[in-house]
């Protein structure tokens, strides 16, 4: 291993033509060309899904495209590890900084090329590391003890020892995945501050964000990607709010079906008053009516899953109350919770809700035990057979029987059996955490279907949801949530996807136009 | 920042600097000694000490090497058989065979790097969990000592195999606790001194990133449990020339490989990986040898000693977590 990788530095244009990446049948990158020029920052914007961190991971050697090409300063490259990447000049600072928890922060800096002494027995030169961690720390103007153990950093520290990291190894092209979103307002001006120094230094720098006012700020280019495809790239004398907001959620022109009928009716199931945790969310408050499918509008990590899990008794809280068909049940565990008639079908299925080698019936009444027949203590596999056949019936689940594990079912049907599983509860209230990860297109009008039967028959239904489109076309009153905090509220007409999507997208967009909740 | 204020600075990188645990465990052995000595003076004799000290070299050998499979985030439970085999290998070749000292030390070094590697090759290559890996190879290994002793078992060895394991330089030094320094140090400068050492912490701390970062995983991990296996396989040498006896049950029957686990945690290594103080190995050993003594000269009844053991490995693993967590 070489004592320093730095390369001679290039001037640091990396380009990457027709890069395409599929996993299995889904393709994530349809073909992306995008040029990063020295002294500039390019950022990425899209909305969840749209490719932004996986063509940072082809670019920074994580993940190998399936098509297309990169360059570096003219030179073909392609990288079968991210350390080869480094010996090119390029290094991603991931969104999730790579943590040493035990060692030094010195040493987490120059994992995996530690100097050592020359001579017979080549030790690690600890004073040499010291000095030259000290001196990459000095030019990024922080002030972080190269002494102190990795996991006493706060997250943004460890963002900018990843940026510490980039320099030691000599690279000119630094990539940042999304590095704003667990900072704070200070902490983001101080990693700005970080990357304009490297910018007029001549670095070559790309930068993932959701946020407009931070782009605006920071970028000398802006590329908007949708759906896998490069749809807008321009540069900062063209940029427009608007035109990058409808850019990225792209579907001005296209108009969802609603239905046209609505059967919520003003009977309160559900209220949460000014529920709050930690800096994970606040004064989250709304009513959820009989009948009525509420949608839960953001972007991933808005909080809406931690709100979720907090009603449902899976978390902690510090204040704020939920009533359920008249009854505090926050202090309620969360089997108390769902005999009272509240239940949460989690997003990740296989981790949560479904067990994939057991069978449809046991999967279906693995939630109501207690309501199979049983005989002097055993349970009664005949009953449990009739309640799985029952669901299977009800919610058209495609199977040879009852008896299939559910490994060997589609996602979708799997999707199917979870929810007979709750709904054999007779829930008041269900929450739905993306309902349709996961499932195919066509399965998804069959759920789709499901959810407003569900809802006919008098169920309030909170859904989450990261797909515009099944927020517009399911929901009957949707919230915004932005960073924790309900930003804005939509109903009827005003549900578009262009509304929808400027909403959450932050608070500077709730105010052209999109009413913000009292 | 103001976060980063509040951190100390500190002068080097040393593992006691940082973790006062050898001190507090060098502290509890000695207030054990004393208060145990106050009960019998017997206890606090230079002979009882000698004793003491003399019979943790076996397992603070194991321990070394546990220490670093752990810090890779593994585990090796075939230590104990692997101890076994080199001790009946050695023992019945010097027995039978008249094999010289120094045939032994590369016999067992044979053993202890292929049985080790493979373990390591288990592991790294096939991606088996270290825990399933190394129970099967602890059946397996367990197994060779039976093919191999045909029922026989080492009854004696040689006088240089004795003086391996009870004599002494210039009278004072017993060479056994010699072996153990030179380890010691050898290990030491390992894992706080060369880009080996460093690789095994990097991976225990965070394998994906350790990759990403150009550290070789695979061979990283496979030279740690073959330094295991050596280390191992040189506890059975020392343990046949020390006792004169190896039977099909040595190692195993005594749990060693759970022992070795339990010094060394309590010696400050963390069973997550990424932290292998190796002095606290030696030190743990060493508590646990005078715990053991002190249970029979405070007249606790035998039939006890086993649930003593555990108990105070118990003890010892919780407080230590405590104060790290």
């Amino acid at each position: 291993m070489p004592e320093s990788v730095a390369h001679e530095a290039g001037s640091g244009v990396y380009r990457a033509r027709g890069i395409t990446k599929n996993y299995g049948p889904v393709a994530v990158l349809r073909g992306i060309d995008v040029t990063l020029e020295p002294g500039c920052v390019h950022t990425m914007m899209g909305e969840n899904g749209a490719g932004k961190s996986t063509l940072f991971k082809v670019m920074a050697g994580l993940v190998r495209p399936n098509g297309g090409t990169l360059a570096i300063d003219g030179d073909a490259v392609s990288f079968a590890a991210p350390h080869e990447a480094h010996a090119r000049g390029i290094y991603l600072v991931p969104q999730e900084p790579a943590l040493m928890p035990e060692l030094t922060v010195a040493e987490t800096m120059f994992v995996g090329q530690l100097p050592t002494t020359t001579g017979l027995v080549k030790r690690i030169d600890w004073r040499a590391m010291r000095s030259r961690a000290r001196a990459a720390l000095d030019t990024l103007s922080l002030d972080i003890d190269v002494g102190a153990l990795s996991r006493s950093l706060s997250i943004a520290q460890q963002q900018q020892i990843e940026c510490a990291k980039a320099l030691l190894r000599g690279c000119r092209v630094i990539l940042f995945d999304e590095p704003t979103s667990p900072l704070t307002t200070h902490e983001v001006e101080h990693l700005f501050a970080t990357m304009r120094h490297l910018r007029d230094e001549g670095y070559t720098l790309a930068f993932i964000s959701h946020r407009m006012d931070e782009v605006l700020e920071i970028s000398d280019h802006v590329s908007v990607l949708r759906d896998g495809m490069l749809v807008d790239s321009v540069a900062r004398p063209q940029f427009d709010r608007t035109r990058l907001l409808s850019r990225m959620v792209g579907r001005e022109m296209r108009t969802i079906p609603r239905r046209s009928w609505s059967c919520a009716t003003d009977q309160p199931a559900l209220v949460v008053k000014g529920l709050a945790h930690g800096s994970r969310f606040a004064d989250v408050g709304f009513t959820l009516h009989r009948g009525e499918i509420l949608g839960l509008a953001g972007l991933v990590g808005a909080g809406r899953t931690e709100i979720a899990e907090t009603i449902f008794g899976l978390r902690a809280r510090d204040s704020g109350s939920v009533t359920l068909a008249g009854e505090d049940i926050s202090t309620l565990q969360t089997h108390a919770i769902i005999e009272r008639g509240l239940v949460y079908a989690p997003e990740d299925r296989a981790r949560h809700g479904a067990v994939l080698p057991m069978t449809i019936a046991q999967n279906v009444t693995s939630g109501l035990i207690s309501r199979v027949r049983s005989r002097l203590g055993l349970m009664d596999h005949a009953d449990e057979d009739r309640i799985g056949a029952e669901t299977v019936r009800r919610y058209r689940v495609r199977c040879a029987g009852t008896d299939q594990t559910l490994r060997e079912l589609s996602g979708g049907n799997q999707q199917k059996v979870v929810f007979g599983k709750w709904m054999g509860l007779s829930p008041s209230v269900a929450i739905l955490d993306e309902p349709t990860r996961g499932v195919d297109v066509g399965a998804k009008d069959e759920i789709y279907a499901l959810i407003e039967e569900l809802a006919r028959e008098g169920m309030a239904i909170l859904v989450i949801s990261s797909e515009m489109e099944e927020l517009v076309r399911l929901c009957d009153r949707i919230l915004s949530v932005y960073e924790g905090r309900i930003v804005a509220e939509l109903s009827g007409e005003a549900i578009t996807p262009e509304r929808v999507g400027r909403s959450y997208l932050g608070h500077a967009e709730a105010q052209d136009g999109v009413e913000v909740a009292a | 920042m103001s976060a980063t204020a509040a951190i100390p600075v500190r002068e080097r990188a040393g593992a006691a600097r940082r973790d006062p645990r050898a001190l507090v465990l060098i502290g509890v052995t000695v207030a054990t000694i004393l208060l145990v000595g106050l009960v019998d003076h017997g206890f606090m004799s230079l002979q009882n000490l000698r004793f003491m000290v003399l019979n943790c070299v076996v397992l603070s050998l194991l321990a070394l090497g546990q220490t670093l499979v752990i810090a890779t985030r593994g585990i090796d439970l075939s230590v104990a058989p692997v101890l076994g085999l080199s001790a009946m290998v050695t023992g019945l070749m010097a027995q039978t065979g008249g094999l010289p000292l120094l045939g032994a030390f590369g016999l067992a070094l044979a053993i202890g790097v292929i049985l080790g590697t493979l373990n390591g090759l288990l592991v790294a290559k096939l991606a088996i969990p270290p825990i399933i890996t190394t129970l099967g190879t602890y059946s397996l290994y367990s197994g060779l000592i039976f093919l191999y002793s045909d029922g026989t078992q080492v009854t004696s060895v040689p006088a240089a195999y004795a003086a391996l394991g009870n004599g002494t330089v210039l009278g004072i030094v017993p060479i056994p606790v010699l072996v153990l320094g030179a380890v010691l140090a050898a290990i030491w400068f390992v894992i706080g001194h060369s880009r080996f050492g460093r690789a095994i912490l990097a991976i225990g701390n965070n394998q994906a990133a350790s990759y990403n970062a150009g550290i070789p995983v695979t061979a990283t991990q496979v030279g740690a449990y073959a330094v295991c296996g050596v280390l191992a396989a040189l506890a059975g040498l020392m343990f046949v020339s020390y006792t004169g006896s190896a039977t099909v049950t040595t190692g195993t029957g005594d749990h060693m490989e759970l022992q070795s686990i339990a010094v060394a945690l309590i010696g400050g290594t963390a069973i997550s990986g990424g932290r292998g103080p190796v002095i606290g190995s030696v030190l743990g050993a060493l508590f646990l040898s005078v715990v053991l003594t002190a249970l029979v000269f405070v007249h606790v009844p035998p039939i006890w000693y086993s649930a003593g053991e555990g108990l105070m490995i118990l003890i010892a693993v919780t407080a230590g977590s405590r104060r790290t967590a």
